[in-house]
């Protein structure tokens, strides 16, 4: 499983600052620090805690050539001090402040010590992993990785639900089994000719033990009591059907079961369980009562959902959630645009950490080695078959050229999932809001 | 524009008014008050206010109420020929789904400055998509859109059980002009609320935290 990146982490996580430094001899690095915290204003302003303030000059970029120096020649040892961001005082004010004060004033060794202030450009905004501190390091400035991210989930937090869901506590399900319950709930209701496969799981932990509380598939296409099937016009189908709205509406009505005993009367919802597997865990009442809309529960999805469907987890306050295949021209998680490697990834949005928005829960794309094991021998059928009647493309979604803006009717979805066919006129599943 | 002229205002207003109606329904159920009406040829198709409390479910917005009593008696395709009026901006969810429903156009009172989908927060009604983009117009007795939701958040306040200071229970009735939306970001960018808060309706938020902080 991949931790997506958030919106601010791929906006921001390039920002970069101009910044004043200066080498000085160990000795006296204190000293001109105070001179500098004492008469610098507006550094509070700035957070650098990610930069070494002072380094030695091996750790320096390499980029930066400084000569190789030996004790033997005689010269104290030295360090290269960042002073502050350049924008807070002019490299003349900077330079006239640091010549009233040892070593640079005219003291007795002062000639020893020309002042040479450079101006580099360093890394605005912590880094959010060891790697990238790492990579800073070699490329700006001495950088630290301090296990914190302002952009998004604290990464222990992220460790902790990672190894809560692939490494499952006995009796709890694992990962690739909610993967595959989610998948089978799409199945099923495509079976009945209700959807286009695609399929939700919500989970609910309380002390470390996890319950399944509610399955459901896609059934954007059940016909309507108003809808005869020749209904032939270009449709979305039933919108507000998808797998994801429908498993949420289900936890509502559980929660009125299990609170009041009564049900809920909008009967006009397709949130009631419409194969065998849905109902199997529909009528279990088996949440804890008490209970807040979504709150924190754990969300497993055969796709990246829709906007429409990642908001309204956004709204039903969820903490977890991980989906299979990226949809890249309607899903609402990702927030990451282009990959230098294949190109456009996904619209953006990176709804599942908005700051703007009130609520921001953690999200990964599932990525099993079996998963791609699967898709290896089925390409390998593919070939051997020499023609593409199964298997979605839409995990290779930059293969798509295609601009189909609509789904069109039952069958031409469920017939097909496929990208060839987009190429006979009809839509692509890429292309499809899940 | 959002917020641009109306052609035809006085018709608009009259489905508006419809719509003013269901959010005090709204009200009087304990509802967070917004309310909304479908129209199709000069006709009200669906009705809707918002229903997150009794349904326990906090998808349960008014488009969505309405909505599904529409999809009971026509097929999804009519919506193509159908606008929406609502008291207040669609979130971003609603906007989604009006998107992929192909709705016609959306004409609301007040922006939604915390979920907007048309402008208060993003625009997933312009954005680059797969669905043709709709057209909205806001502003349509936005003052008592605003009203509706701060009598609400007066009417929580006083339910609450420990008393509150007595300026949180009166109700304010100044209400502050329009000042620009955000813009369209293409892409789901941000749309800069550093730089371009939107105030509009500022003043409900505010009361809703107060609210919120003192339970
Ligand atoms: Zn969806």
């Amino acid at each position: 499983m991949v931790h997506l990146k958030t919106k601010e982490e791929c906006r921001l996580g390039n920002e970069t600052i101009r910044v004043y430094t200066v080498e000085l001899p160990s000795k006296h690095a204190e000293g001109i620090l105070k001179v500098i915290k004492e008469n610098i204003e507006g550094q509070d302003v700035i957070d650098l805690q990610h930069l070494r303030r002072f380094a030695k000059p091996k750790y320096l970029p390499p980029h930066w050539s400084l000569p190789v120096r030996k004790r033997t020649e005689g010269r104290p040892p030295t360090l290269y001090l960042l002073v502050c961001p350049a924008n807070l005082i002019s490299l003349k004010d900077v330079h006239d402040l640091l010549l009233q004060h040892p070593p640079f004033c005219s003291s007795a060794d002062s000639w020893a010590y020309p002042l040479e202030i450079k101006e580099i450009t360093v890394p605005m905004l912590a880094p959010t992993s060891p790697e990238q501190a790492a990579e800073w390091s070699e490329l700006y400035w001495p950088t630290f990785y301090r296990k914190t991210n302002p952009f998004g989930a604290h990464p222990s937090s992220i460790s902790k639900a990672e190894s809560e869901l692939q490494e499952p506590a006995t009796d709890n399900i694992a990962l690739p089994d909610m993967m595959k319950l989610a998948e089978e709930a799409g199945t099923a209701t495509e079976k009945l000719g209700y959807g286009i496969r695609t399929g939700c799981v919500i989970v609910e932990r309380v002390d470390d033990k996890t319950e399944i509380i509610a399955v459901a598939g896609d059934a954007r296409l059940k016909p309507l009591p108003s809808e005869t099937r020749e209904d032939a016009s270009c449709t979305s189908g039933n919108v507000m059907s998808h797998a994801v709205m429908r498993a949420v509406g289900m936890i509502g009505r559980k929660r009125l079961r299990v609170a009041s005993s009564t049900q809920a009367r909008d009967a006009f919802f397709l949130d009631l369980p419409l194969t065998p597997l849905e109902q199997q865990y529909f009528e279990r009442d088996n949440l804890k009562p008490d209970g807040y809309l979504c709150l924190k529960l754990e969300i497993f999805l055969t796709h990246e959902p829709c906007m429409m469907c990642s908001m309204a987890l956004v709204h039903s306050r969820v903490g977890r959630v991980i989906f299979e295949h990226r949809m890249s021209r309607t899903g609402g998680l990702t927030a990451e645009m282009v990959r230098n490697d294949t190109g456009p990834v996904g619209l953006g949005y990176g709804l599942c950490w908005r700051k703007e928005l009130n609520w921001q829960f953690m999200c990964w794309e599932y990525t099993a080695a079996e998963y791609a094991l699967r898709e290896k021998e089925k390409e390998k059928a593919r070939v051997l078959n020499g023609n593409d009647t199964e298997g979605p493309d839409e995990d290779h979604p930059e293969q798509n050229t295609t601009t189909a803006t609509t789904i069109c009717t039952s069958n031409a979805i469920t017939g097909s999932h496929d990208d060839v066919n987009a190429n006979l006129g009809m839509p692509s599943f890429t292309s499809i809001h899940v | 524009m959002v917020f641009g002229p109306i052609p035809n205002r006085e018709y608009h207003e009259g489905f508006m008014r419809k719509a003013i109606e269901m959010a005090e329904l709204a009200l009087s159920s304990d509802e967070t008050p917004v309310g909304c009406v479908f129209v199709h040829d000069g006709e009200v198709i669906g009705r809707g206010i918002n229903g997150t409390n009794a349904s326990l479910n906090g998808t349960r917005h008014a488009e969505f109420v309405a909505l599904a009593e529409i999809m009971a008696k026509h097929p999804p395709s009519i919506l193509k020929d159908t606008d929406l009026y609502v008291t207040v901006e669609p979130c971003i969810m609603c906007a989604s789904a009006l998107r992929q429903f192909g709705i016609r156009a959306v004409y609301f009172g007040c922006l939604n400055d915390r979920f907007g989908g048309c402008g208060g927060v993003m625009t997933v009604h312009s954005d680059p998509g797969v669905d043709p983009p709709y057209p909205v117009y806001g502003g349509l007795f936005r003052e008592e859109a605003i009203m509706l939701l701060r009598k609400f958040y007066v009417q929580e306040n006083n339910k609450a059980p420990d008393p509150k200071p007595k300026k949180n229970r009166e109700l304010k009735t100044e209400i502050l002009p329009i000042t620009t939306p955000n813009v369209a970001t293409p892409g789901g960018g941000t749309p800069s609320l550093e730089l371009n808060k939107p105030i509009l309706e500022k003043a409900a938020v505010a009361a809703k935290a107060q609210i919120t902080q003192m339970k």
